[in-house]
């Protein structure tokens, strides 16, 4: 039996994705057709500049597509508008980025509850689902102070909890462990593995070995193409 | 790399921001010398267009709130500038910290950025000075300032240079020695770059909220850059506060003046030279020019007690007064006052003479009313004289304490009245005193009050025919015609001053625009995070836009409260104050608030409109 794109939660095909640089166009995705299915925990591998990163920020809907088509979650994302994608990163897509991005005027806690609070849940239940997310990344005692005084594998992990805020069906997670040392890259692992467990659907790009273990399937991007797309 | 070939390939590898501090230097250098140049040449325009017109009263009121919109606009200029180098240079200590780290000498760190405020200070305020000379040239040409003077006073190019110059680069430094003293792991830190450290304790906020304190903090983070906006914008807004409260409530409490003054709805009766000389008298004060050697006790002058019993038998006259107008001499009296402390006396007075018009007045009866100053005339054929404020200013020194000859008589005087017969060179004194003085026992002038449940032109025509079948030179002059050329004339004049504050908000605008344009610099990283995170473009637009009212409403409050207290208290004595003139003040400053905030919003909406990446790169 055939699967239609609303059979997964993310499903691509021929997806191009071209940047302007000045007088030269940069083709940084050429015809990339991914499905990933509910609960799947997908690592995407490939070089630097292969459009891991390109590719995410399309399937979160921050970036469109030059050509091609994405659905996500069943949302045709090509064709929406700024106000509808904002609201579905909000509700339906964890995003943890390499460089953590955190808020720098807000709180730990705050950056944790912000997606919430946009999502308008009451206060009771953000403040609980604060405390728990805390528990699970272990910053409890981080609560009250400000991404500038964390380490570098803190700041990732209150981007994790941040992404989990709203219990997104989708996260996405950009090298997560990229910049951390084996400890704190070995609490990011275990972090993933918990959402695995809990049939999220997932996809990371890396280049940790762990990670692309953990994976139910490693799709390798090289020059903007997934491997086994190859002309 | 050499000591100025570094700061100027910094400069311009950062051609976005070194770009932005020039533009608002240049348009802030540019704004202050044009509104300098510009108010002088208003100044010069009102001297020379109330040239022997105005009251030294009235002259006073219109100086003092030019030389104060002068010192505000120079003051708005040099805060501005100390804003913009304070902000270019506190921007860098992240900078100043990564080149100390990476091994380059404190001394030389110091003078690359040195170097850079320099030479951004001195461009901007070259071109800024260019730029104002050539704007007050092509509007000084403007048609509609072709009576100005075209002379510039070139000292306000140099003056404006140097002083904004060494303003800047003072500013600019304390921010820099900052830095200096900093070690590059201090400079270095986040924590020292975003200046927040510990938060209060978590607690769930509504989505509003959540916006408000995003923008609120971001606010906290720019601190000294905030405190700089609103301290300028306060200036701002005091300036605006001033010229425009200041505009409408002197324009309101002068035309009181004249219209009580002149009284409103008054007829004259007189012989028809007396008639046309009191007129012209009268609008002396817009810029008219009486008859000169007019003998104003000429026999034929005199009102026949026949005319006046005509009156009498008018049954639509509700009043009239009597007054006998002549010209004098007065001399001052030196005096002495005794020093309630030390019980020394004090000489006062020095003889001083002036010509001026003399009005006899019976003190029970005057149908005017006059701003005065002291109390009027009490009693008939007293010695008490009351001056009009052109007299006062030009010969006492404490004229409520002296006395003055006139005619071998001796009047104290009582009171100081603001008048504008005769540019305010007026003295009244007691009509019976008057007429004793000059031997003659008619007046000369008739004010006519009509009962107002009368037709207005059946009334005068039958007072022209009873005094026609008296005197047919006797006739009823209308003095609407001359109160309102004269109410007109005081309208022109505030008018051009209230154009000063347009020029003022649209410099103040800039600005505004200038600092949202960098904050969203800084917080550019942070809109895109939050965006990607799900915040929508206008939650973007909505935490710029509370940035903006903070800054605006705060300094708003702070000007608006000075600039009335300054209006009220120290530029107008005794202000009328409509609840028209509120009306009218509060939709002027209000419309002012509104539009710098659109306006301010621009840079947000065109930002918030970017693609979430592209902002983020």
């Amino acid at each position: 039996m055939a699967l239609s794109a609303s059979d997964f939660v993310v499903a691509t095909q021929a997806l191009n994705k071209t940047y302007q640089i000045g007088y030269t166009e940069v083709q940084v995705l050429k015809g990339v057709t991914l499905n990933v299915a509910k609960g799947e925990f997908v690592a995407l591998c490939g070089p630097s500049g292969s459009g891991k990163t390109t590719l995410l920020n399309l399937i979160s809907g921050i970036d469109r597509p030059s050509s091609g088509i994405i659905y996500v979650l069943g949302e045709d994302l090509a064709i929406q508008d700024e106000d509808f994608l904002a609201e579905f990163r909000c509700d339906n897509v964890g995003y943890v980025f390499q460089s953590y991005n955190l808020v720098s005027t807000l709180t730990v806690a705050e950056n944790i509850a912000f997606p919430m609070e946009w999502a308008r849940k009451p206060a009771s239940e953000i403040e609980a689902r604060v405390v728990k997310l805390l528990e699970t990344v272990g910053l409890q005692q981080r609560a009250n102070h400000f991404p500038a005084q964390l380490s570098g594998g803190e700041q990732q992990r209150v981007a994790f909890a941040r992404a989990l805020a709203n219990d997104p069906e989708l996260i996405l997670a950009d090298e997560p462990t990229g910049n951390l040392d084996t400890k704190n890259g070995q609490k990011i692992t275990q972090m993933l593995r918990h959402l695995k467990a809990d049939g999220k659907t997932v996809i990371v790009a890396t280049h940790d070995p762990e990670l692309m273990q953990l994976a139910n399937r490693t799709e390798c991007l090289e020059d903007g193409r997934l491997a086994d797309q190859d002309e | 790399m050499s000591e100025t070939s570094f700061p100027i390939k910094d400069l311009w590898r950062r051609k976005m921001q070194t770009s932005l501090a020039l533009i608002s230097l240049i348009t802030c250098v540019a704004a202050t010398v044009f509104l300098l140049l510009f108010s002088e040449q208003l100044g010069f325009g009102i001297n020379s267009a109330a040239e022997n017109a105005l009251t030294v009263g009235y002259s006073m009121i219109f100086s003092s709130f030019l030389l104060f919109v002068g010192i505000l606009v120079f003051a708005v200029g040099a805060v501005i500038v100390s804003f913009i180098a304070f902000l270019l240079m506190a921007q860098r200590t992240r900078d100043f910290g990564l080149i100390k780290a990476a091994g380059c000498p404190n001394g030389l760190v110091f003078s690359y950025f040195f170097t850079e405020l320099f030479i951004v200070l001195f461009v901007g305020c070259v071109l800024g000075v260019a730029l104002g000379f050539l704007t007050d040239y092509a509007v000084i040409n403007l048609s509609a300032f072709q009576a100005y003077p075209k002379a510039l006073n070139l000292w306000y190019g140099p003056l404006v240079f140097v002083a904004f110059l060494v303003f800047g680069l003072v500013f600019g430094l304390k921010p820099l020695l900052n830095a200096s003293r900093l070690s590059p792991i201090i400079a270095l830190s986040p924590v020292q770059y975003f200046g927040l450290t510990e938060g209060s304790r978590f607690k769930a906020l509504s989505k509003s909220k959540l916006t408000l304190n995003i923008a609120a903090r971001s606010l906290f983070r720019r601190q000294s850059a905030t405190v700089r906006i609103v301290f300028f914008l306060s200036i701002v807004f005091i300036l605006l506060t001033v010229s425009i409260t200041g505009s409408i409530i002197a324009k309101d409490t002068t035309t009181a003046r004249v219209e009580e003054t002149e009284g409103k709805d008054l007829l004259l009766v007189a012989h028809t030279d007396m008639g046309n000389q009191y007129s012209a008298l009268l609008s002396k004060f817009s810029g008219g020019n009486e008859t000169t050697n007019f003998n104003y006790l000429d026999l034929n002058l005199a009102i026949p007690e026949a005319a006046l019993h005509q009156l009498n038998v008018i049954s639509g006259i509700a009043n009239f007064e009597t007054r006998l107008i002549c010209k004098g001499r007065l001399q001052e009296l030196m005096n002495f006052t005794i020093d309630p402390d030390t019980q020394a006396t004090n000489l006062i007075g020095d003889n001083r003479e002036t010509d001026a018009l003399i009005v006899g007045v019976d003190s029970e009866k005057v149908l005017s009313s006059w701003f005065i100053e002291g109390r009027f005339l009490r009693g008939a054929n007293s010695s008490e004289a009351v001056v009009g404020d052109s007299v006062a200013a030009v010969m006492f020194e404490k004229p409520l304490s002296q006395s003055f000859v006139m005619q071998n008589a001796t009047f104290n005087v009582v009171g100081l009245c603001l008048d504008p017969i005769n540019n305010g060179f007026v003295a009244f004194v007691s009509l019976e005193k008057l007429e004793n003085l000059n031997k003659v026992s008619s007046p000369n002038v008739v004010f006519v009050q009509l009962d107002s449940s009368f037709d207005y032109a059946s009334v005068v025509a039958q007072m022209q025919s009873h005094l026609a079948s008296v005197n047919s030179d006797l006739k009823v002059f209308d003095l609407n015609a001359t109160l309102k050329k004269n109410i007109g004339f005081l309208g022109a004049i505030w008018s051009v001053v209230l154009f000063l504050p347009l020029f003022i908000l649209g410099a103040a605008t800039l600005c505004l625009i200038a600092y949202l344009v960098l904050a969203i610099d800084e917080q550019h990283h942070e809109f895109a995070v939050l965006r990607a995170l799900g915040a929508k473009p206008k939650t973007v637009v909505t935490i710029l836009a509370i940035q903006s009212l903070i800054v605006l409403f705060s300094s708003f409050a702070v000007g608006i409260s000075l600039g009335v207290i300054i209006t009220l208290m120290i530029l107008i004595p005794q202000p009328v104050v409509t609840s028209f003139a509120i009306l009218e003040i509060a939709a002027w400053l209000l419309t002012a608030l509104v539009g710098m905030f659109m306006l301010s919003l621009y840079p947000a909406v065109r930002f918030a409109r970017k693609p979430v990446l592209k902002i983020m790169s």
